[in-house]
């Protein structure tokens, strides 16, 4: 037998393709075959990482049924193994391979439902209500929810995924799937994770400040409708407080 | 890998750990958190996976529970067996999690998950067997050292379910476990169900098994008992393949079993799992109740004889 460093790779590895050859050798005859007992790993294996993307990507899953689901999961599965128990997370890169993967190449939306399904899921498991990014705005100070995070899509992954929730599928058939700009929002409420569609400024704008890009730049690009919208998806937003600070005695 | 220990400081900063009792506990899993949360149901004690709350926001849920249940931690990740080390980013966070929930007991499985490879560490989200050889022991008790130096605190270690035995083996699962006790102080999880299951699955008799457990380990080092359902599946030639799926109430000979175990140990805290087709929350308090009905006949007073 190998040692146990060298052991160890190789199961890893022939659990991940299923082909064992010389370790079956190194395993003692018993009731069950060394075949039969790799296969229960291998099963216990790679059902809980395909669940683990299933239970990030639920819509991704309700969209294209468990057999496609299953057989893209695993295909991801094999090119990008975890490397840590915590999987949390781990489904954040399938969204990028769905949008290489051969198979999903008539279903261009996959990609983005999954990225905005990640991003739910991240959302959601974020803390409950702490402040985040500041932005002093001269008479006033902009508190940010720590979990807000910005999403740029470009398909409607948001419709889509509400539909799939509500069983709507007229709903769902009726999406204009054509290509443009669709941006959210996400942030943690109490009873989970929360979304609010942005129009271009106040995506430019949060995006601005949560990357610590040149704000004065985005604004310089406002409309006069852009600040309307600026005021209802940003100063008046659940995941946003304004704060009037002190003002100064004057001498 | 390495691990960088860093001082935990002083233990006065955070709030004591509250004891786990002698009492049947449940697993708590997140489809059962509203329920939790609301109902506050009677149960002795919860335990939880702490990789399902490695998160800021289930970080919060699972210390919110702990304000109003002694909670235990049990590992999936830690990969105690691994040849190549402990993921330190890994028991990191394990740490920054106990600091915040203040477990009374916290375990992992004598197991492994995570290998080197040629590109880079592989993790695969199972309990992998071991040889149970000198090579490996000095890699456990290496592992569980600096664990516990990182925790600071003594873990618990699980025995596995087993399918498979490795030729090389040159000592008994429990031989190995109690060698692994003496050398790191550490504490043993015995999962009752694991020995039938392995005893099973290898042709041998579980009660045996469990003789050999209870011979081979010190009885104070036994800090918890674990059961759970498993599934039988049907074989060629009629053999059967026992798997420990958590999927069912406890079987009929693994509550025996655990009857021997209380009897030659005496009480111990007794976790009820379930992990696959989980049910009602009250199905749960069920099977916790049947074990606390058996805790509380191994701590009755033999009746008198004539």
């Amino acid at each position: 037998m190998p040692d146990l460093a060298q052991l160890q790779t190789e199961l890893v590895q022939s659990l991940l393709s299923g082909r064992f050859g010389a370790l079956e050798t190194d395993v003692l005859i018993g009731p069950i075959t060394a075949a039969e007992a790799f296969s229960v790993h291998r099963n216990t294996a790679l059902g809980g990482l395909v669940n683990a993307l299933r239970l990030t990507c639920p819509t991704v899953h309700a969209l294209v049924g468990a057999a496609f689901f299953d057989q893209a999961a695993l295909a991801f599965i094999e090119d990008a193994p975890p490397a840590s128990a915590w999987l949390t997370g781990y489904g954040a890169g399938f969204a990028g391979f769905l949008a290489a993967y051969a198979f999903a190449a008539d279903l261009p939306y996959l990609a983005d439902v999954a990225r905005l399904d990640a991003a739910i899921e991240a959302a959601g498991c974020a803390a409950v209500g702490r402040d985040g990014l500041e932005l002093d705005l001269g008479e006033a100070l902009l508190t940010l929810d720590a979990s807000l995070r910005v999403l740029s899509l470009r398909y409607p992954a948001a419709a889509i995924r509400d539909a799939i929730e509500a069983g709507d599928d007229a709903a769902l058939a009726a999406i204009d799937l054509t290509p443009a700009s669709h941006a959210l929002a996400l942030w943690r409420r109490p009873d989970g994770a929360a979304t609010r569609p942005l129009g271009r400024l106040p995506a430019a704008f949060l995006a601005a400040i949560v990357d610590g890009c040149d704000i004065e730049a985005v604004l310089a690009t406002a409309q006069p409708d852009d600040l309307a919208a600026l005021q209802s998806d940003v100063f008046a937003a659940p995941f946003a407080r304004i704060i009037a600070k002190p003002k100064e005695n004057a001498p | 890998m390495t691990v960088q220990i860093i001082p935990v400081g002083s233990r006065d900063d955070v709030a004591p750990a509250r004891a786990i009792p002698n009492q049947a506990g449940i697993g708590l899993r997140l489809p059962h958190h509203g329920f939790v949360r609301a109902e506050r149901p009677d149960v002795a004690w919860l335990e939880a996976h702490p990789e399902n709350y490695m998160t800021a926001g289930l970080a919060d849920e699972l210390a919110a529970f702990a304000d109003r249940y002694p909670i235990s931690l049990h590992a999936v990740g830690l990969s105690l067996g691994s040849a190549c080390g402990l993921d330190p980013e890994h028991l990191l966070r394990l740490r920054e999690l106990e600091r915040r929930v203040r477990p009374g007991l916290m375990s992992d499985h004598l197991s492994w998950s995570l290998a080197a490879t040629s590109a880079g560490p592989l993790a695969l989200p199972d309990l992998l067997p071991l040889p149970y050889t000198e090579e490996a022991l000095a890699v456990v008790v290496a592992n569980v050292d600096r664990a516990q130096a990182v925790l600071n605190r003594p873990l618990l270690v699980e025995n596995p379910s087993t399918y498979l035995q490795f030729a090389a083996s040159t000592l008994s699962e429990a031989e190995f476990m109690g060698a692994l006790v003496r050398a790191t102080g550490c504490g043993v999880l015995l999962d009752v169900n694991n020995i039938h299951v392995s005893a099973m699955n290898q042709g041998a008799d579980p009660r045996l098994a469990l003789d050999g457990y209870l011979t081979a380990i010190p009885h104070a080092a036994i800090g918890e008992i674990h059961l759970a359902g498993h599934a039988v599946r049907s074989l060629p030639g009629g053999r059967l393949l026992r798997i420990d799926d958590h999927g069912s109430r406890v079987a009929p000979e693994v509550w025996a079993l655990y009857e021997a175990a209380i009897a030659a140990l005496g009480p111990r805290p007794t976790l009820i799992e379930w992990d696959t087709d989980i049910p009602a929350f009250a199905v749960l308090q069920g099977e916790a109740a049947i074990a606390q009905r058996l805790l509380d006949a191994a701590l009755a007073p033999e009746p008198a004889h004539a």
